[in-house]
């Protein structure tokens, strides 16, 4: 657990020194927010304002965990540190532990300044434990798209593996609703994907605090299917690694 | 881990292949438990048969060359040396135990052609970790110096040379205190000056007691730093032994003189003889045994004209190997005259 630890501590490093990561996960949401936050209108039953503190806030988080995950772990079976780390003293999923513990980490900033932002910019104001309930469901998130940056990052070669990501990432950004609330046909269609059930649920809390039963159903769906086409991917290149 | 033996027993080991020159390698000097052993391995991909039948053992504090051509099965045999492939059959133990265990447990530091580094971290940072990660870590420092990579230790890793590069993946697999170390094609892209300092740091390596195996493709240096070197071929080892006695496997001496008429299936029954090369009168024979290989001649009334007798080098050693095995297996190169 130590070596594990340690190699999380790297991580974190290199993702502080990363622009391109400080960008999409902390700028981009922030600059959008502040843009476009101040509307008036309602959304999913509660201001415009608490949600597209949600969505940014989600936003931020998703893109930190799968956009960089995907590519840098894609890249790095082909060049081979994993293997280099296979010849380490260290636990043989300690490389995997560590990418999504590592996002787990460097997503906070992001969340936690959105929110901010949403309190004290736009003047959302909530009761204390609702905060914490927003900033952890959105926090935990973080884990879901993690476990699908390793799915796709072990699936697919660096040739090939940006514009897959892309896709996934538009389609989940889009369809999940974190830019602009769903309606209609395409909430119907939406309401499937994990970016929405993370909003859902947020914006619920916000709102009456009832949470949609069947969002937190769908994100724990969500999370088992994440975590075990990870763990096909990560084992089916055992031998290749 | 169940892996069956393959068909020939382990008793067998080494086989036909070695016992020219590999006996007194895994005879009675050697009295302890291996660090490495090979039984019977074989490793298939597909229908291609990339290790066959492979048996070996390494004993502590040997330097032992893994010499072969590209193909040979080097990589592949690294490769589940080091639990990165499983063996399609026969059985690797390593410590005695399984390669594993071995390397989770820090007794082996490896450098592999394959193996990456962690970018955007500076080479101290990196060394740093993996030291980190290692139950007896030797001091960064030392380290660093050891690898000759102290000079930019505090650059990025992305931003390095070929030959610097390499320097790092080579400090990496000795940031620890191990008992084996195992490096894959270690002086790839380095410029002859970086290979001299790296052998000489190699041996301080050695010199504390610990068990060395190298995969190469320089005769040279094979010949220089090893103690005892492996032939393989086509995933199978053709020769073992100090490089001495490979020198004299392939036929230690190399004859040759001018005769007028060639008799060529009379040559080929000369004692001694390993390759025989004719061009019009010139002859050309490696020979274990020069002396015995020039009497024979002599004695049955050919009178030889301008008859050289000289050494083989290592490389020639080696060829003369591997065109033997070549040969054998049924793709003569059309160069030669047997």
């Amino acid at each position: 657990m130590q070596g594990t630890l340690l190699l999380t501590k790297a991580e974190i490093i290199r993702l502080r020194r990363n622009r391109r990561f400080l960008i999409f996960t902390i700028a981009l949401p922030v600059v959008l927010y502040l843009i476009f936050a101040k509307q008036k209108a309602t959304a999913y039953g509660v201001s415009f304002e608490a949600f597209y503190m949600v969505g940014m806030a989600s936003f931020g988080a998703f893109s930190g965990a799968f956009n960089n995950n995907t590519i840098r772990i894609s890249q790095e079976r082909k060049d081979g540190w994993i293997r280099q780390l296979r010849l380490t003293p260290l636990p043989a999923n300690a490389y995997v532990v560590a990418k999504i513990i590592s996002s787990m980490v460097t997503t906070v900033p992001s969340i936690v300044i959105v929110l901010l932002l949403g309190r004290f910019y736009a003047g959302v104001h909530l009761e204390a434990w609702k905060w914490v309930a927003i900033g952890v469901t959105i926090w935990l998130g973080t884990l879901i798209f993690a476990a699908l940056a390793v799915a796709v990052g072990y699936t697919f070669n660096p040739d090939s593996v940006q514009p897959v990501a892309l896709v996934i990432y538009f389609f989940f950004v889009i369809f999940g609703g974190l830019w602009f609330p769903l309606s209609g046909g395409l909430k119907k269609f939406g309401e499937f994907t994990p970016t929405y059930q993370v909003v859902r649920i947020s914006t619920d809390v916000v709102g009456s605090g009832a949470v949609s039963v069947a969002a937190v159903v769908g994100i724990a769906v969500w999370l088992v299917i994440f975590l075990s086409l990870a763990t096909v991917a990560v084992r089916a290149t055992a031998e290749t690694v | 881990m169940s892996q069956e033996y393959a068909s020939a027993p382990a008793g067998a080991h080494a086989g036909t292949q070695a016992t020219a020159t590999g006996t007194a390698h895994d005879g009675a000097a050697h009295t302890g438990a291996s660090v490495v052993s090979f039984e019977s391995v074989t490793k298939n991909y597909g229908n291609l048969r990339a290790v066959d039948g492979l048996s070996l053992n390494l004993w502590p504090g040997e330097t032992v060359a893994l010499l072969g051509p590209n193909g040979a099965g080097k990589s592949t045999s690294l490769d589940m040396l080091l639990a990165l492939r499983k063996p399609t059959g026969g059985r690797i133990r390593m410590f005695g135990s399984d390669p594993y265990h071995a390397i989770k447990s820090g007794r082996v530091g490896a450098m592999l052609q394959s193996g990456g580094l962690m970018p955007e971290v500076t080479v101290r940072e990196l060394v740093t970790l993996v030291a980190g990660l290692h139950p007896r870590p030797i001091p960064v420092e030392t380290t660093l110096k050891r690898a000759g990579i102290a000079g930019f230790a505090d650059q990025r890793v992305d931003r390095l040379s070929g030959g610097q590069t390499q320097r790092v993946r080579f400090a990496l697999a000795i940031a620890g205190d191990s008992e084996l170390i195992v490096l894959d094609e270690p002086t790839t892209a380095m410029d002859v000056e970086t290979r001299r300092l790296f052998w000489a740091n190699m041996k301080v390596e050695v010199a504390e007691g610990r068990t060395l195996l190298f995969a190469t493709h320089y005769l040279e240096e094979a010949d220089q730093a090893a103690d005892r070197i492996l032939v393989i071929n086509r995933g199978r080892l053709l020769a073992d032994g100090t490089p001495a006695e490979i020198k004299a496997r392939a036929g230690a001496k190399r004859l040759s003189f001018r005769l007028d008429p060639v008799d060529e299936p009379f040559l080929l029954g000369l004692p001694g003889l390993v390759n025989l090369e004719v061009r019009h009168d010139l002859v050309q024979i490696q020979s274990t045994d020069s002396d015995a290989t020039l009497y024979a001649l002599l004695d049955a009334g050919y009178r030889p004209r301008e008859i050289e007798v000289g050494s083989l080098g290592l490389e020639q050693a080696f060829l003369a190997i591997t065109a033997e095995d070549d040969r054998a297996n049924g793709d003569a190169h059309t160069g030669e005259a047997v």
